[in-house]
């Protein structure tokens, strides 16, 4: 089939797509088997999200509050629990905290100061649904009504540039990359050897079908690559096409510049949803490391509704509170974490990169009969990075100044993380993005 | 009566519904031009009674329970496909862009029973539409009248109702300003106290104790200045008189429906004719889109493919075109029925959650890399799904042969029909040669057996469905 001209441009000089408002065609000027040359100005933001509302007292544990055992006889952490797999510690210093005694790589990345813990962070009239505590804490609005938070930077921010600017991994996008002016990606990640394979302009997958793709990818090229009037919106169309394909294509060669620096978990070890995870955290580093304008990213970390059985597995009767349902989640948390993080030092870019944590809400301080806990209000998060000041941040409620249902009162509006992030990393006006001012918590900057 | 050729026959089915077969193309041109939009119009006469058997069949709303924000969106995607009332679909579609209410807010039930007041309502005067739908429970919620009470008002609705429900801050055609920051504050007193029962149905109330009886005054200084003890009843009635709200809502139309109107005079002296259809009729919006369906505007050159396809329009629209299946699956076994709804929302399209109060942006609003990917591998997971008994979209081997001719060129020209029919120069060619190409990319003499029908039939619609003149309605 034959090559036009336009087609020629594009792939061989690397034109920039033209429209006004389209993203552009990322052109990388990164030579097969490179990755991005480092910059010292470059600021990535990643989101993690903690879905299903992860429960924050075993997360941070408070335990010298001394409603907390009383609240959890089962399955709260005495102080002598509080030690890793190694022994050491998840104390956090001589603060009345400490970490849960999966998360042992998460407490090292603490004592080298590299993650801030906002404590107490919620909202006021918590909603203790899901969906609708989701949507508030994604639009950062309290009606839960409107874009996504980082929709809203990306309306601002990102018009004009790369339409990998802003990327989202998992299997929809997230609500918090809702914008009116363009649409994030979202890349669900494939099975297999290659989890960017989907992303891409697809065909026909039975046998008969892999054999015919050529002619189906050349006949979309060439009708995509026609001239139309100006003016029309064919033109505009087959141009963001054209670039749809083109970009995806750009982008599945591109990450296969990359090279691990860090050893990820495979084979289910520890656990298949460690290795999901890190994998998600590791689909983020090869874009970041390949794709310059990429700074602004998202993955999931999904089941932390652990309504019963959050500790503990069959094999100890669902008593050993180093095992279970959330020990699983916040160790793949934790090691998905870490193993990024050294990923980042290798390829020069930790000094790039902040990461945060939410979740929709935290759960009930009072377990529940099935050794698991109801839907609660306020939770920490975790802001990690080498531009973060580490250390403990808002406030802890407390366990004895619980609401009518019993919920802790929250402390910190988590709208003062979000603004302290857009003005002090991204460079941003949070009270344009936002729609008020929020305290600056002070961990960055 | 003007005759309505089948493209254009096609055109309408396109724009006042979701497009659709053969069959049906041909009975409305049968009709002529104005039979065939009285036809459409008048959906309450057409026999919808198998599409009523299958929701009852699919869907159980009978609990709170069962409403749920992917049931809602599955029940309406269900609807547009299997509806023999297409206009109603296509109306109510418009009402929800236009009373822009989303289920971030709102919760599912309400966001359900706004649906079904638009659909009964879509055609009615203005001034009962724009009534009704204030004093439901969705719209209270939504722009917070519910909070708004004497000696605190809340001007969240009286704002909109005005800027973007009925006259928009400037006269579309005259560019005058429409009303005063004042009259927003004034406008939203009539509304003090406006609120819903707590109960099922969640019909309309007025808390008479949070209703603000004292003197408004709006529109000062104009023709239509009125001072008094004005309820909101009263304020629905004075500004859906206005020739502002006839303007803008014959502006609102034409882009839904015709073409993107633009500043010049011509079309400014258009819409201003269009509302005096509106303002002779009382308010009738049924006799204002019959004026716009039939009119010489309608079927011009400049509308037709002038509007970038709505997301809703391209996944209900290529199954109706061609033949295909939606297996809505049931409440209890949903398997990938969800595939429209999710499909259109990557797209930018979320049934019930339209972006913002004032909706979507059409046209080059849809159009982004990262849409067009949607769009493009939503026709192939369409075409490429060859599970004919789980729920989701499909179509069968036997509809698409049915389609084929023995030779490439009439091939090809039968699916851009079907599809369109759509004119696409030069890449008639490069879909024919597809066809005539082998795997090897070497040229083959297409024949249009079973084996080729899977394969590059398949691909060929995935093809057409990917041209840009697809995804334009």
């Amino acid at each position: 089939m034959a090559i036009n001209r336009r087609q020629f441009i594009k792939r061989s000089a690397g034109a920039v797509s033209v429209s006004l408002i389209m993203p552009k065609l990322w052109m990388g000027s990164v030579a097969r088997g490179q990755e991005v040359a480092a910059d010292p100005n470059r600021r990535i933001f990643i989101v993690i999200q903690l879905a299903g509302g992860n429960d924050g007292l075993n997360t941070v544990v408070p335990y010298t509050d001394s409603r907390y055992l009383t609240l959890r006889p089962t399955i709260g952490f005495k102080d002598t629990e509080l030690k890793d797999a190694n022994g050491v510690s998840t104390i956090l210093g001589n603060d009345p905290f400490g970490l849960n005694p999966a998360m042992g790589e998460l407490k090292s990345l603490y004592d080298a100061g590299k993650v801030a813990i906002v404590l107490g962070a919620g909202y006021p009239n918590p909603n203790l649904s899901h969906f609708f505590s989701m949507d508030i804490w994604q639009t950062a609005n309290l009606t839960g009504a409107g874009s996504g938070w980082l929709g809203n930077y990306a309306d601002q921010k990102l018009i004009g540039k790369s339409g990998l600017s802003a990327v989202s991994i998992g299997s929809a996008l997230p609500k918090t990359f809702y914008a009116n002016k363009i649409v994030i990606p979202n890349i669900t990640p494939a099975g297999g050897a290659d989890p960017f394979v989907n992303y891409a302009y697809q065909t026909d997958s039975s046998t008969a079908g892999v054999r015919d793709k050529n002619n189906q990818v050349n006949t979309f090229k060439s009708t995509n690559s026609r001239s139309f009037p100006t003016g029309s919106f064919s033109a505009p169309l087959a141009e963001a096409g054209f670039d749809a394909e083109e970009g995806a294509a750009q982008l599945r060669a591109a990450v296969q510049n990359y090279t691990p620096g860090a050893t990820y978990p495979t084979a289910n070890q520890p656990s298949a949803t460690a290795v999901s995870f890190a994998s998600a955290l590791k689909m983020v580093a090869q874009i970041i490391t390949t794709i310059p304008d990429a700074n602004l990213l998202y993955v999931q970390l999904g089941g932390f509704d652990h309504h019963s059985q959050e500790i503990g597995t069959a094999a100890d009767n669902f008593t050993d509170k180093t095992k279970g349902q959330h020990a699983t989640l916040l160790k793949a948390f934790s090691l998905g974490v870490q193993t990024f993080y050294d990923d980042l030092t290798a390829h020069g870019l930790a000094d790039n990169v902040v990461m945060m944590t939410w979740s929709e809400f935290g759960r009930r301080p009072n377990e529940n009969a099935s050794k698991g806990t109801d839907h609660g209000t306020g939770s920490p998060m975790f802001v990690i990075g080498n531009p973060v000041h580490g250390g403990l941040y808002g406030q802890q409620p407390s366990l004895s100044d619980l609401d009518s249902a019993g919920n802790i009162k929250f402390k910190v509006d988590f709208r003062s993380t979000y603004s302290t992030i857009l003005d002090k990393w991204l460079g941003a006006d949070s009270q344009a993005i936002l729609g008020a001012k929020y305290d600056n918590l002070g961990f960055l900057g | 009566m003007s005759s309505l050729s089948y493209d254009e026959g096609a055109h309408l089915l396109r724009r006042a519904g979701f497009g659709g077969p053969p069959e049906e193309i041909d009975d409305l041109s049968s009709r002529g031009r104005e039979g065939a939009v009285d036809f459409l119009i008048n959906f309450n006469q057409i026999d919808n009674s198998a599409m009523e058997s299958l929701l009852a069949a699919s869907f159980n709303f009978s609990t709170q329970d069962g409403i749920s924000n992917p049931e809602i969106r599955r029940w309406w995607f269900t609807r547009m496909v299997n509806t023999k009332r297409q206009f109603e679909e296509k109306m109510t579609l418009f009402w929800h862009n236009h009373f822009a209410t989303s289920s971030s807010k709102v919760q599912d039930v309400f966001m359900l029973n706004q649906n079904v007041l638009l659909r009964q309502t879509s055609l009615d005067g203005f001034d009962n539409l724009l009534l009704k739908v204030s004093q439901d429970a969705a719209m209270l919620i939504w722009l917070d009248n519910i909070t708004n009470v004497l000696g605190k008002p809340n001007e969240n609705f009286g704002r909109e109702l005005q800027e973007l429900f009925t006259m928009g801050i400037r006269d579309v055609v005259t560019d005058e300003q429409n009303y005063t920051e004042q009259d927003v504050k004034e406008v939203a007193r009539a509304f003090t106290g406006w609120n819903y029962r707590r109960q099922t149905p969640f019909t309309f109330q007025l808390n008479t104790s949070q209703h603000d009886n004292g003197s408004k005054s709006i529109y000062t200084g104009t023709p239509w200045a009125q001072t008094g003890n004005l309820s909101g009843e009263d304020v629905i009635t004075i500004i859906s008189a206005r020739p502002a709200t006839a303007r803008y809502l014959t502006w609102k139309l034409f882009n839904f429906f015709v073409y993107p109107v633009t500043n010049s005079s011509t079309d400014k002296a258009t819409i201003d004719r269009f509302a005096k259809v509106y303002l002779n009729n009382n308010h009738s919006i049924k006799e204002l889109v019959r004026a716009i369906f039939t009119s010489d505007e309608f079927f011009s050159e400049r509308a037709f493919f002038s509007l970038v396809k709505q997301p809703v329009e391209l996944t209900v629209g290529a199954i109706r075109m061609l033949g295909g299946m939606f297996n809505q699956g049931t409440a209890t076994a949903r398997g990938n029925s969800a595939i429209l709804q999710n499909s259109s929302r990557n797209m930018g399209q979320d049934l019930f959650a339209p972006p913002d109060v004032s909706g979507w942006d059409f046209n080059l609003g849809w159009v982004n890399t990262a849409s067009m990917l949607e769009r493009f591998n939503f026709a192939n997971a369409y075409l490429t799904n060859r599970n004919t008994t789980n729920p989701g979209v499909f179509v069968t081997n036997d509809q698409l042969k049915s389609i084929t001719k023995p030779s490439s060129k009439k091939t090809v020209k039968k699916f851009l029909a079907r599809l369109g029919p759509l004119s696409v120069g030069d890449a008639f060619g490069t879909l024919r040669t597809y066809l005539e190409t082998g795997d090897n990319g070497q040229p083959v003499t297409y024949v249009n057996d079973d084996a080729t029908v899977d394969k590059k039939i398949r691909g060929l619609v995935h093809q057409i469905m990917s041209l840009p003149e697809f995804q334009l309605n």
